[in-house]
């Protein structure tokens, strides 16, 4: 049960900090694709920048061990993230 | 901590701390608990488990048999806190309304109500297909993948934005 109850505090936090970012509007996902407002990029990036070196140190410190790693079929990857992006601009989720 | 309210109480974050901050959350995710923080399942799991209820036969299939594990799981969980923490942020900033469009949309789709519903679950249906296809969303794969060096991310990522560009370039045409 204790499992669940961290979903739900990571969830909040997601949420809030989506919502504070400004990337629960739809304005601001179409915009980054018209290169208007590069907050998605700036937000992704910033993200990847923090999270890589903690998850890696954790592991080489032993605290941690890389599992389920999503797994990598190149043309699936590829066809799904293009599919994706078309409903990402319409819709703008 | 008067401080803290006040940053609560703002409409908007600089994107780079609220990124930074989410950088550590989405490192936390699988370091603590052992899981990614996705969101494209839940909604398999969502829609798996209304199906059970209403039309059980039809969600005894190969699919809910074998690969997917139907149940209440974390990443449900998840979406439902993503759900209330957003509204939460908008509580707090006095943001939080129903609209159907943005100024920005109608100017390109119309003013038409119905048609952004209509739109809106047909992307939704095609997020979600292009989702399951890649084996995750923005946030499980692009985000999550990648920080744990998955080359599906880096591949999911090229191909969204790459066709997401293009079709904005389509539908905005010399708006772009």
């Amino acid at each position: 049960m204790s499992g669940l109850f961290s979903a739900l505090i990571f969830g909040l936090c997601f949420g809030f900090l989506l919502n504070k970012a400004r990337l629960t509007k739809m304005d601001t996902i179409v915009n980054q694709f018209r290169f208007k407002d590069f907050t998605v990029l700036k937000y992704m990036l910033t993200t990847l920048i923090v999270a890589m070196p903690i998850i890696y140190l954790m592991q080489d410190l032993g605290v941690y061990t890389i599992s389920n790693v999503p797994n990598t079929y190149v043309v699936g990857n590829l066809l799904g993230g293009v599919i994706f992006g078309v409903g990402m601009s319409i819709g703008g989720f | 901590m008067s401080w803290i309210i006040q940053q609560f109480k703002k409409e908007s974050w600089n994107p780079y701390v609220a990124g930074a901050l989410f950088g550590v959350v989405v490192a936390l995710a699988p370091i603590l608990t052992g899981n990614l923080m996705g969101s494209s399942g839940s909604f398999i799991n969502l829609a798996g488990l209304i199906e059970r209820v209403i039309t059980p036969k039809l969600a005894d299939n190969m699919f809910f048999k074998y690969i997917w594990k139907l149940g209440v799981n974390w990443q449900l969980i998840l979406l439902v806190g993503v759900f209330f923490g957003a509204m939460a942020s908008s509580m707090f900033s006095g943001t939080f309304r129903f609209t159907n469009s943005t100024r920005q949309w109608r100017e390109i789709y119309g003013p038409q109500v119905w048609k952004r519903w209509v739109l809106a679950f047909f992307a939704g249906i095609t997020v979600q297909y292009g989702a399951s296809l890649a084996g995750g969303c923005t946030s499980g794969l692009a985000i999550s993948g990648t920080m744990l060096l998955a080359p599906a991310g880096l591949i999911f990522t090229a191909g969204l934005f790459g066709s997401g560009i293009l079709t904005t370039l389509i539908i905005y045409r010399r708006r772009y």
